[in-house]
């Protein structure tokens, strides 16, 4: 125990801290500049300086550590003189353009001076010059306002583990700069504007639109990109969102955004949102009232359900949509339609992965907490990049490797190429092989625990491949040895799995053996999630064979249950998964579709197929908050809210439950209404007697109707601290029997002489959304192919220069950017851009035993376009 | 041998990339007389390091240069025992003889002049360094001599 005396108050420690720290646990708060809580500790700026007794000079309470009987005091006129000097020193240079700084009514310097002086410096020189940077399309570097605390270099060096910025220079002189010393090319995390204490780092985004002080609300909501679901704060101003910020203390992301959560939500304010419902008049899509579009909807799907049942209706659910909305449409479809038709496009991989999973380990074995991977003492990687995928996630394994953790990636490593141990870089499609090689030599190094005897069984009868069978990957033996035993070795591990491994052919094999290595080494799963809530999708039973709460449909048990709860019947055998629903529109078995802020026209492979499949239907409805590629061809079109214009629950990667809060209302905000409330008002028509008034109506049968949702209120959610399990009954024990594709093979891979098309996951894009948003436009403007230098030099193609990629189903000409982590014999391009989406040249059918999306034909010839 | 190479060699005598970075930027220094951002991405890459932390190391030190340079790099010192010593009328002199201004090149390329800090040959003042020869108790006889020994 250490006892302390700060300001004439005892403090006792049980651990020394600084002395910083100790006075805040007293209450004391001593002026900082150059120190910010989760940054190492700098000692630069001399403003936190205290009076030690017995120390003879003023000391940095930021890096002296405590110990035991130390006196502080904190405020003394020795102490307010030396501040005053060091802010005298600073004001030598910073511009005082206050009047003209966004920063101004926010500025830590502002503030300092504001307290300790001086009124007037004694320095009459002139002041440093440095012309404000403007090359940069995201951020403003004005270097004549920087006190040089080093606040952005350490944010960007320790927590984003970026290393984009550093201070330059030496002296007066020294300015903090990208490499470039104009444009950033980093990854826009703008973690730095967060952490400038002075108007030194700005976000153009708003640059001049507002004070500080013009902020009328904050609403503390949950991003809407991806499946982390990081807890942020939306600063509103006459109903438009002024800026997207982190806070330190809300949420498990501590602080840190990513560049899409940070600068991606302009597409909410686009133009191009839809205002009206729309209907399709002798071929073109009218504007028509709610009124008659719901009309329309109800009676022509009374039709179709009279004419060819219920079984002819089927449902896309959102990953992008909340809990609620999902709910909502899934009990629309199941109970009032009677199908059991409705899955979304977390069957592309997330939802069949997760099943599929759990139906070996037990319900609940990807949900782990993400903050736990910094902890972690080794992490794998397949298939694909945390760091683009789900970027705070990233970072958290960024901060395992910091802390001595080991980063094993099977694949291109993207944004941790930097961290990886080693690189694992297979031949294309051979990964299976090496799973299996890597399963091989932990089996030899360790006996089975028995813990698991459906695995155990399996694992008897895989065929371990032969140095000979690993030829054909590219990885020697001794790779494989030694990525075996790094894993073997490590104690607290993680594997995280992404969308490339299973949206393959054998994807259940891939997933069994990558479960396996888990199994094996004791670690912890997580799968990578593209949208906010494609586990809410899930966990709200818009699957074809799962319950809300994720029981089984088939169950008798539990359907009764829920018919119970609800006084509604549910069709009892399983319905059509995303991908059996297209087919059966294509053969003319499904006659309506009822799509919820999806896009498959533009999401799914085959794009031509899909359409044609679509046309076919009698009736397609979309409800979305753009004219997308499906809405664009459906018969009726409903305008949504978007995600800041509404209330409810996300569901992330961890399974906590966050809640979305509504933070734009009235005139500005569309004229779309929720999504869940459209359906209700559909499923009225249909007789359904239940009246929701407000979200927490929609909510509160949730919480009714799905076992694991039980007793969880949104007072429960609100801290944010709903995580799996949560009061509810998570089904365990069901684990039974599994079945995994060529068990006792090899896959045969093939030499491909044209380069396989895989999809480019970008940091910057998130599919559709992000085509609208200005800012994330501005780094990455258009498409691009991306190919690595091998290839570019074959083909005669250098950066910039147009090139064509064609196949059976279509061609694309579109500029080439060089990029040396594009793995031999692909190209990447993403699924962002009109007219270019990557899924538009690729064909797939459905895996066949765990029935995720399984991309084939995706190869294509490469050639430049002659000017 | 590239420097690509020679960088990569150098890191085998140290204990990390970062103790290497140094001594590699004298390497591609000395390989084009200065360091251009092309010279910096490579060492950047032959060392694995971050692009702007190799940016903000070469630019804190002065014996990095970050423009082209002459073939020669005069060094001279005007401190206080130098300028007693008469540094100050070598550094007017020179002006003359090559128009070489301090912190400038001659048109031919062939010097470029910067004025150093004292360089610790107080007693043998006036002093330079040319390039890395050091020569000691100038005048403006045989400041010319020694310069033309060097093409």
């Amino acid at each position: 125990m250490i006892k302390v005396t700060i300001d004439g108050r005892d403090v006792e420690l049980e651990n020394p801290v600084t002395v910083l720290e100790a006075a805040k646990q007293a209450g004391i708060i001593i002026p900082t500049l150059c120190y910010f809580e989760g940054l190492t500790p700098f000692g630069g700026c001399r403003l936190c300086l205290v009076e030690v007794e017995k120390l003879p000079k003023l000391q940095t309470s930021c890096t002296l550590m405590t110990a035991d009987g130390m006196v502080v005091r904190t405020e003394t006129d020795q102490i307010k003189a030396a501040r005053r000097s060091v802010l005298e020193f600073l004001l030598i240079n910073h511009p005082l353009d206050c009047p003209f700084c966004d920063k101004a009514g926010e500025c830590d310097l502002q503030d300092l001076v504001a307290r300790y002086g001086p009124e007037a410096g004694r320095f009459a020189e002139g002041k440093r010059r440095h012309p404000e940077s403007f090359d940069d399309p995201i951020i403003v570097r004005n270097m004549e306002r920087c006190v040089l605390c080093t606040r952005c270099v350490r944010m960007c060096n320790d927590l984003q583990a970026s290393y984009s910025i550093s201070v330059t220079g030496r002296g007066s002189h020294s300015f903090v700069e990208p490499f470039s010393g104009g444009k950033y090319n980093c990854e826009y995390c703008g973690n730095c504007l967060t952490v400038c204490p002075v108007g030194a780092i700005m976000s153009r985004l708003h640059r001049h639109t507002y004070r500080p002080w013009f902020v009328e609300k904050e609403i503390e909501t949950v991003c809407g990109f991806c499946g982390v679901g990081c807890s942020m704060v939306l600063q509103m101003r006459e109903n438009s969102i002024i800026r997207a910020i982190p806070r330190a203390e809300v949420g498990f992301n501590k602080g840190l955004l990513c560049v899409r959560g940070r600068f991606g939500y302009e597409y909410v304010e686009s133009e191009a949102q839809l205002t009206t419902p729309l209907m399709r008049v002798d071929g073109e899509l009218k504007q028509v009232s709610w009124e008659e579009a719901i009309t329309f909807i109800a009676r022509r799907l009374k039709e179709i359900k009279d004419a060819f049942g219920g079984r002819a209706i089927g449902a896309i659910a959102s990953g992008r949509c909340t809990n609620e909305d999902n709910y909502m449409l899934q009990k629309f479809i199941r109970f009032v339609i009677g199908s059991n038709n409705i899955d979304s496009s977390a069957r592309n991989y997330y939802a069949p992965a997760e099943t599929y999973l759990e139906s070996i380990f037990g319900q609940g074995i990807t949900a782990n907490l993400i903050s736990g991977i910094a902890n972690s003492d080794g992490v794998l990687v397949v298939g694909g990049d945390p760091t683009a995928i789900n970027p705070i996630l990233g970072l958290q394994i960024r901060a395992s490797w910091r802390s001595g953790g080991k980063v094993i990636a099977l694949g291109a490593p993207g944004g941790l190429k930097r961290f990886v141990a080693y690189e694992l870089m297979p031949t294309p499609y051979s990964e299976e092989i090496v799973l299996s090689a890597i399963v091989g030599r932990l089996l030899k190094g360790k006996a089975l625990s028995g813990e698991n005897t459906a695995v155990e069984a399996k694992l008897r009868s895989l065929r371990i491949p032969s140095d000979e069978d690993m030829e054909v990957t590219g990885i020697s033996p001794e790779d494989i040895a030694r990525a075996s035993d790094d894993l073997a070795g490590m104690a607290t591990s993680v594997v995280v799995i992404g969308p490339d491994i299973i949206q393959r052919e054998r994807a259940s094999k891939n997933l069994f053996l990558l479960g396996a290595i888990a199994y094996l080494i004791n670690a912890r799963i997580f799968l990578l999630s593209e949208r906010p809530n494609y586990q809410g999708v899930m966990d709200m039973g818009c699957l074809p064979d799962f319950l809300p709460g994720g029981r089984p449909v088939e169950l008798e048990m539990f359907r009764h249950k829920i018919e119970d709860a609800l006084g509604m019947k549910a069709p009892e055998d399983r319905g059509l998964t995303l991908f059996e629903m297209i087919n059966e529109a294509e053969t003319g078995g499904l006659k309506a579709l009822y799509v919820m802020g999806e896009n498959p026209l533009f999401n799914i492979p085959d794009s031509a197929r899909v359409k044609k499949a679509l046309g076919n239907l009698e009736l397609l409805v979309v409800q979305d908050i753009h004219l997308t590629e499906t809405a664009g061809i459906a018969d009726v079109v409903l305008p949504a809210t978007a995600w800041p214009e509404k209330e409810g629950t996300f569901t992330n990667l961890e399974r906590r439950v966050q809640r979305v809060r509504k933070a734009r209302r009235g005139k500005l905000a569309s004229y779309g209404r929720d999504d869940w409330k459209i359906i209700a008002d559909i499923a009225e028509r249909f007789g359904m007697t239940r009246k929701y008034h407000r979200v927490e109506d929609v909510w509160e049968e949730i919480m009714h109707v799905s076992a694991l949702h039980a007793g969880l209120g949104y007072e429960d959610i609100a801290d944010g601290k709903a995580v799996w399990p949560y009061s509810g009954e998570p089904l365990r024990g069901m684990e039974g029997d599994f079945s995994v594709e060529g068990l006792e093979d090899l896959p045969h891979v093939q030499d491909s002489e044209k380069p396989y098309l895989m999809i480019e996951r970008s940091l910057y894009h998130s599919g559709t959304f992000s085509r609208r948003s200005k800012a994330l436009l501005s780094i990455y403007p258009e498409p691009y192919l991306m190919i690595n230098p091998v290839l570019s030099e074959r083909l005669g193609l250098a950066e910039g220069e147009k090139a064509r990629i064609s196949n059976e189903r279509g061609v694309l000409e579109l500029k080439v950017k060089l990029n040396k982590d594009v793995p031999d014999g692909q190209v990447l391009l993403s699924n962002t851009f009109e007219g270019f989406g990557a899924m538009g040249l690729i064909g797939f059918s459905t895996g066949p035993v765990i029935g995720s999306l399984y991309i084939r034909d995706n190869t294509v010839r490469v050639e430049k376009v002659l000017v | 041998m590239d420097i690509f190479e020679e960088i990569r060699a150098l890191t085998e005598k140290y204990p990390d990339r970062r103790g290497a970075l140094l001594p590699a930027l004298y390497i591609a220094q000395e390989d084009a007389g200065w360091l251009s951002q092309e010279a910096l991405e490579r060492v950047s890459s032959a060392l694995n390091l971050p692009q702007a932390t190799v940016k903000g190391v070469a630019t804190f030190y002065s014996m990095y240069k970050h423009r082209p340079m002459g073939r020669h790099l005069i060094q001279l010192c005007t401190n206080v025992a130098c300028m007693i010593m008469g540094a100050e009328s070598l550094v007017d002199f020179l002006k003359g003889k090559y128009g070489l201004e301090p912190g400038g090149t001659t048109g031919d390329g062939r010097f470029s002049l910067v004025i150093m800090e004292c360089i610790g040959a107080c007693d043998r003042a006036p002093a330079m360094l040319v390039d890395t020869d050091f020569h000691s108790d100038l005048t403006e006889g045989n400041i010319v001599e020694i310069l033309e020994e060097y093409e």
